[in-house]
């Protein structure tokens, strides 16, 4: 018999990764699902734009599922399926807390119940892709890193991406981030930028968490600084401003504010995308 | 032992094709849950979300209570924008004597949606005496 390293995929395993991800789901949702904000965000979001974000979602979802899978064989179905059962996984778990934190109600009109529960899917979608992927113990890190090597430059760059959309997106409805924008000065802006550059740097390349990664081969720091450490903070800002965007942070206020609120929520961005990388 | 391999192979063969059920209905599920979520933004969008809020607040009860009585109040939102800081006031004219003022504030008041508040006046408050209205709103 040879041996196969494998497991088959049997309902019993799928549902046992059903149950990581509604778990995933609690515990990266909960954050945001006690925050108020939210709540009016839910129905007072500009609805394009709500379906904008949960669109831009779901690709994050599927590009997860891709890099996170511990499948090997790739193929479209089964990242599109996985992403649309942490969707439904997400839609659920915020509905059954949100209704138990009476935050959502029957007396409520449906479009009130939709918005809110769409906006706190996200994060909980986020939640049950990486719970059902990273808290399972058969997960394929071999997988992982071929496909990563696979994806090239792009295969560095996504898991930045959905790291600093998912920190950006739990810091950026609370009412202090436009708070600490306004109190702060220009200078304060500037020094937290370098810091959030500094600290993404270090974080991937130096402090040697696991899953580190190696700077490329013959690679001098200047190379690695430039490719990747100000290419992820880059992806932190465009983030930031698509978030606060999103929010209508960004509605008819000066673009002196707008820049310096996009310094601020892409310090946690920047945050995100470094530790993502250690995640997925 | 060839015999045996060959079945090896239509396993793992199997395995490479076979999706458990489960699946197809966690990601059904997941596929009906998408779209209706979509399509009920959507729908929204297309509604009616560009009007600014237009704000009615009736008195649904009147109550005695220790020290005087409770006006219940809801007040509704028609459009489908949301009003947010709705301040209701609530004016009860004596005959003679000085009218009594009551204020409500909610933080929100969602499209299409009603919240519900009350007031206290010391004296009964009659239908043609008093009058409840919101007084203004802010944009989110």
């Amino acid at each position: 018999m040879t041996e196969d390293n494998q497991p088959v995929e049997t309902n019993e395993l799928y549902a046992v990764g059903l149950a990581r991800a509604f778990g995933g789901a609690v515990i990266f949702g909960i954050p945001l699902m006690m925050t108020m904000e939210m709540w009016s965000l839910g129905f007072s979001i500009d609805r394009l734009r709500l379906l904008l974000f949960i669109g831009v979602n779901l690709l994050v979802l599927i590009g997860l599922s891709y890099f996170a899978g511990f499948e090997k064989t790739f193929s479209w179905r089964e990242d599109v399926m996985d992403a649309l059962a942490a969707f439904g996984v997400g839609v659920i778990t915020s509905a059954a807390i949100l209704a138990l934190f009476a935050v959502i109600a029957l007396d409520m009109t449906w479009t009130e119940i939709i918005g809110k529960v769409a906006l706190q899917s996200v994060p909980a979608s986020i939640g049950a892709m990486l719970g059902r992927k990273q808290l399972g113990a058969e997960q394929d890190t071999g997988a992982e890193d071929e496909r990563k090597r696979e994806a090239g430059y792009a295969g560095e760059l996504f898991p930045m991406l959905a790291g600093a959309l998912f920190l950006a997106f739990n810091m950026a409805p609370t009412e202090e981030m436009i708070l600490i924008a306004f109190q702060m000065t220009p200078w304060h802006g500037i020094a937290l930028g370098v810091v959030s550059i500094a600290l993404l740097h270090i974080f991937v390349y130096v402090l040697g968490f696991s899953g580190q990664e190696t700077p490329p081969e013959g690679g001098t720091f200047m190379r690695t600084f430039l490719h990747f450490t100000l290419a992820g903070y880059g992806i932190a800002l465009l983030v930031s401003l698509y978030v606060l965007w999103t929010f209508g942070r960004t509605e008819d206020t000066a673009l002196a504010q707008v820049a310096m609120m996009t310094v601020v929520l892409a310090f946690p961005a920047a945050l995100g995308a470094a530790t993502a990388r250690l995640v997925i | 032992m060839v015999q045996q391999r060959t079945a090896d192979r239509d396993g793992t063969q199997q395995k490479a094709n076979h999706t458990p059920w489960l699946e197809w209905v966690a990601s059904g599920i997941g596929l009906l849950l998408t779209l209706g979520i979509f399509g009920s933004i959507g729908w929204q969008a297309f509604d009616d979300a560009g009007a600014p809020p237009a704000i009615a607040v009736d008195v649904t009860r009147v109550v005695p209570v220790e020290g005087g009585y409770r006006v219940e109040f809801r007040a509704r939102n028609s459009t489908g924008s949301t009003a947010s800081q709705v301040e209701i006031e609530g004016k009860l004219a004596g005959d003679g004597a000085e009218a009594e003022i009551g204020h409500v504030v909610f933080d929100y008041i969602p499209g299409h949606s009603e919240r519900k508040g009350g007031m206290f006046f010391t004296r009964e408050p009659r239908q043609e005496s008093l009058a409840l209205r919101a007084l203004g709103f802010a944009d989110p």
